[in-house]
């Protein structure tokens, strides 16, 4: 939301992998392997939000999870303050913990529902002793203020709120450590329509005065096209696109992205009229055994037999915009052809 | 994936809660269920004030009032050795209270030792406790009893003989401990795979919840996280274990001394009473109808909490 | 099914002329639950109409009845809900009151059901050609090898592949998208005049949800079934159905053409939903106009307007009397539309 200077990147992740193996049999032998997250490489910088989108199985949850170690990871890297995280044992970590957090999904099922508000509230801020003692309360009361509640609601339990609230309850605890970076991993999904905006412009306003870098992870397009600086699609684990927002949605070059901003609904039937849908092939392959070469191509239009073969390298084309395609060049010039069996 | 959740507004930890609020809440409205508590309330408050107000020493023997029928001076007549059978019932009953918390209290404790472990660590030591559990349960609660006191009881007698050879202490002249000690431990080990396997399984739920993942994002560590996260979580079954568990033990008790492997006389069990009196009920049979009565009422008392509980945790659905 | 570029075929409401009969009529419909403490009044006093071969979006929040609503017509409710009031015209006829065979005849043939979730819609033991014959073979009494042969024929409409292996598949082994096809496809065996649809796509993935409503476009176009879409996602319809019916607590707050709803909304409520739909050409970084407040109580039946505390436009009389329904002015002669509301939002802005 702000104007991201040439600055050192708060985050940079490099060749992150995460597989998770399927156990089967009376001993728990492994018998497959999940290919949840296979070397992606991503940069964050102090102040913005990067958009993190992606269908079911694409690996953008496990990427929010893994960069904040709560999947530790199976290679790569994240460098946090100059320190590579995954090499981190549990305790080391834990100071870093204060500076990056994260706002799960479903409102309902991350809070203690033993543990009031205040005392949930609470628990950062003695972690991380953010503040002195006998502090302790006020600052949990202006946190609570901050997310737009009434500070006396402290002594409730989690079951008294509606799932709005709930959110700004986990959003205030994850402010409460005083965080530099902030995991949103699909903060809305689970809330109505139109509470949804409400949270949405939350997010915004302590992004903007608390100095907060996030990553927002999503399915709606719609609400990371309002929200984010810089875009990254992801497909089955795999990086398909990374631009800056205005240009990810004007201008997509990758055909999954083309095909995914295609299918989503606007709220105006004269665009809706005028809509060419681009409607993609079968279903999302799996992440256990997923396609050889490029993953996308056996939903892809314009897959050729080198697709199948080959991984594309991650091109740069300037001013940011990183496409991983081996037909890019047609596409750019606009020569491309669908091929015959589409 | 979760695109929108169709779901009720609450979460499952949140129906979990309301499910025990609830709960309650029809327990206390099921007549039969409030009956059965009262009931068993009732033998804990004689368990522990009855034998400051029996009338006579369970132990007394009058030799010159013996098998009496119920009179005046002795509500529930007398034994065959002239002891006022009230006063060994209301004995009983403490007998049956020390049982059933005790067995109740060390079957929990096994319990939670081993579930945790298991569900804590995981890997080959859940492995290993599932399979004790296992075994366990399938040893016929029947047979162990017999096996541990026939086996057990003579090698305990003899060494706390030695003992008092070797210390000359009084406390080792107590044979009636050693009888306790063998009908808890016998009991408890009945009893802790059930606690064991509930625990593990509540443990095990309640280590995948969310809300330990986030306070594990948090920084909080586990130590914490288990003293605040995942053991208040983790009461209510416990709670409905205890509840069901107080009364089967008294049944259980009164079972195993009936059949002579339990409490011997003449410490009063109801169990070691009905057996008494079933040698002689043709000829007395208020020594058998007292405790037998009692017994009954206890049991059935316990089978209405027992349906009870089970009701309220799983309600059915409105008409 | 061929995947490609298509345009959007949006011309059905003005294609059929004026010669229409009513498929569906729903005069003053009342359901509630029965709760431990009280009553849920999930529905209160829906009215509304369905000719033949129209698509309806019924769009709303959660807790809002647009399920319990539907459900209400075919009598798929849980033993605690009560329909108090209200009637029911199908193809002319009252079925309000009809009995529980003739419900399930109804069910079974005139009316075909899309649920939500095609994961647990079907039976994880039964075969797919199995779960797809049995309804037909049924009611329509058609034999094995007919119903076997119809199931096949409606999995090729709904663009399943193989049809013959799939009929013997079971639902584990095809994927979400799939499975509501399969769903879709159930729906349709009985060739009914009105299908239901519940959410069909909210679960689905943003590109499979694009492949079902190309889908049931298509299938609207050759078989010209009237189609009740309900959703909570507003922009999903924008490019499907004709008319749109807004709820809110239970009660019909708006109802008109697809485009008097997205370019002239004359209900607060639906005003504010449009607004907090992050738009196209919206300047990036503004704050998203929300509605405030939190959704109703549906314990207590409404007699005032139930969204009076969270509208910005609310007069007095909004919290003494509950509004009745009236005509709005359209854009165009051809549209309707009626909004429940005491104040003239135009004038207020």
């Amino acid at each position: 939301m702000r104007a991201v200077s040439e600055s050192k990147p708060i985050i940079q992740v490099h060749n992150l992998v995460k597989h998770f193996p399927v156990r089967l049999g009376a001993f728990g032998e492994k018998a497959a392997v999940v290919h949840a997250v296979d070397d992606i490489s991503f940069d964050v910088y102090p102040g913005e939000t990067v958009g993190l989108v992606g269908e079911s199985g694409c690996g953008k949850s496990t990427t929010g999870f893994t960069l904040m170690q709560l999947n530790r990871a199976t290679s790569g890297e994240v460098i946090f303050n100059g320190k590579d995280l995954t090499k981190l044992k549990e305790k080391e970590l834990r100071k870093y913990r204060k500076e990056l957090q994260i706002v799960f999904q479903d409102p309902y099922s991350t809070l203690n529902p033993r543990m009031t508000i205040g005392e949930a509230l609470a628990e950062p801020i003695r972690m991380h002793k953010i503040v002195p003692q006998n502090e302790v309360a006020a600052k949990t009361a202006q946190l609570i203020e901050d997310v737009g509640l009434s500070p006396n609601v402290a002594n409730r339990y989690p079951h008294e709120f509606s799932g709005g609230q709930r959110q700004r309850i986990c959003i205030a605890r994850a402010l409460a450590s005083d965080p530099k970076f902030i995991v949103c991993d699909e903060p809305i999904s689970a809330l109505d329509v139109s509470i949804q905006a409400q949270v949405i412009n939350l997010l915004m306003d302590i992004q903007e005065k608390y100095n907060l870098t996030y990553l927002f992870i999503a399915h709606d397009l719609a609400v990371v096209r309002h929200i984010s600086d810089r875009v990254i699609v992801m497909y089955l684990g795999k990086i398909m696109e990374i631009a800056d927002k205005d240009e990810l949605f004007n201008n997509p070059v990758h055909p999954y992205t083309t095909a995914l901003l295609s299918a989503v609904p606007e709220a105006d039937p004269d665009i809706e009229k005028e809509r060419r849908r681009i409607i993609l092939k079968g279903d999302v392959s799996n992440a256990i055994d997923p396609p050889s070469g490029c993953r996308f191509h056996p939903r892809c239009r314009f897959a050729v037999h080198t697709c199948s073969l080959e991984e594309p390298p991650q091109r740069d084309l300037g001013d940011g915009h990183l496409v991983a395609c081996h037909r890019i060049d047609e596409i750019r010039k606009g020569t491309i052809r669908e091929t015959e069996d589409h | 994936m979760i695109k929108k959740q169709k779901h009720s507004n609450s979460s499952q930890d949140e129906q979990q809660y309301n499910l025990y609020k609830d709960a309650y809440t029809r327990l206390v409205a099921n007549k039969l269920a409030v009956v059965g508590m009262i009931v068993l309330f009732l033998v804990f408050f004689v368990a522990i004030f009855g034998p400051y107000i029996t009338p006579y020493d369970f132990l007394d023997q009058d030799l010159m009032a013996r098998n009496q029928p119920p009179s005046m001076k002795h509500w529930f007549g007398t034994d065959d050795l002239g002891r006022d059978i009230l006063s060994r019932v209301i004995y009983g009953a403490r007998t049956a209270f020390i049982v059933a918390v005790s067995v109740t209290f060390l079957s929990l404790m096994i319990g939670i030792v081993l579930g945790s472990l298991g569900a804590y660590i995981g890997g080959k030591v859940d492995t290993f406790v599932v399979w004790l559990i296992d075994v366990f349960m399938s040893i016929p609660s029947l047979l162990l009893v017999i096996v541990i006191n026939v086996s057990l009881k003579p090698r305990l007698v003899n060494w706390m003989d030695m003992q008092f050879l070797a210390t000359q202490n009084e406390f080792y002249r107590n044979t009636i401990l050693a009888d306790f000690v063998l009908v808890f431990g016998s009991l408890a080990l009945i009893k802790w795979p059930k606690a064991a396997r509930i625990i593990r399984g509540q443990i095990l739920s309640v280590k995948k919840k969310n809300y330990v993942l986030a306070a594990k994002a948090l920084g909080v560590p586990s130590s914490r996280i288990v003293k605040k996260y995942v053991i208040p979580n983790s009461i209510g079954p416990i709670i409905v274990y205890i509840s069901a568990s107080l009364g089967e033990a008294m049944v259980f008790e009164s079972a195993f001394s009936f059949l002579g492997v339990g409490v011997r006389p003449p410490i009063p069990s109801w169990g070691n009473m009905i057996s008494d009196g079933l040698r002689v009920w043709q000829l007395y049979p208020h020594i058998l109808a007292a405790p037998a009565l009692v017994l009954a009422i206890v049991t059935i008392a316990y089978s209405f909490l027992g349906d009870g509980l089970n009701d309220a945790l799983n309600p059915r659905q409105w008409k | 099914m061929m995947p490609s570029t298509q345009d959007n075929g949006n011309s059905r409401y003005e294609a059929k002329g004026n010669n229409v009969s009513k498929l569906l009529e729903v005069k003053n419909l009342e359901t509630r639950f029965k709760a431990r403490n009280g009553y849920v009044y999930a529905v209160n006093g829906v009215s509304f109409s369905l000719e033949k071969g129209e698509m309806l979006g019924v769009v709303g929040e959660s807790g809002c009845g647009k399920s319990v609503t539907m459900m209400s017509l075919i009598k798929l409710l849980p033993p605690s809900a009560e329909i108090t009031s209200g009637e029911v015209f199908l193809d002319g006829e009252d079925i309000s009151h009809a009995s529980a065979k003739k419900m399930n005849y109804i069910r079974g043939v005139k009316v075909g059901m899309i649920f939500q979730d095609p994961m647990t819609s079907l039976n994880p033991f039964v075969k797919i050609g199995l779960q797809l014959a049995e309804g037909i073979m049924y009611h329509k009494k058609l034999s094995k090898e007919e119903a076997y042969r119809q199931a096949g024929i409606y999995l090729d409409l709904v663009g399943i592949s193989n049809s013959t292996e799939r009929l013997n598949e079971f639902p584990h082994q095809l994927s979400g998208g799939m499975r509501q096809r399969v769903m879709i496809a159930m729906a349709l065996l009985s060739e009914p005049s009105l299908v239901i649809a519940d959410e069909p796509t909210t679960a689905l993935d943003v590109t499979i949800q694009a492949q079902i409503v190309e889908l049931i476009k298509e299938i609207r176009e050759r078989l010209n079934t009237s189609i009740i879409w309900i959703t909570h996602d507003l922009s999903l319809l924008a490019g499907m159905v004709d008319r749109i019916v807004v709820m809110y607590s239970g009660m019909i707050v708006e109802e008109a053409t697809l485009e008097e709803i997205y370019k002239n909304p004359q209900h607060p409520y639906t005003i504010g939903l449009l607004q907090s739909i992050p738009k196209v050409d919206a300047s990036h970084g503004k704050r998203l106009p929300s509605i405030g407040g939190a959704p109703p109580n549906l314990f207590i039946k409404p007699t005032s307007c139930p969204f009076a505390p969270r509208c910005a436009y609310k007069i007095d009389r909004c919290e003494q009397e509950n509004p009745q329904i009236r005509e709005v002015r359209t854009l165009h002669e051809k549209n309707h539309h009626r909004v429940a509301c005491w104040v003239d939002v135009e004038k207020r802005s």
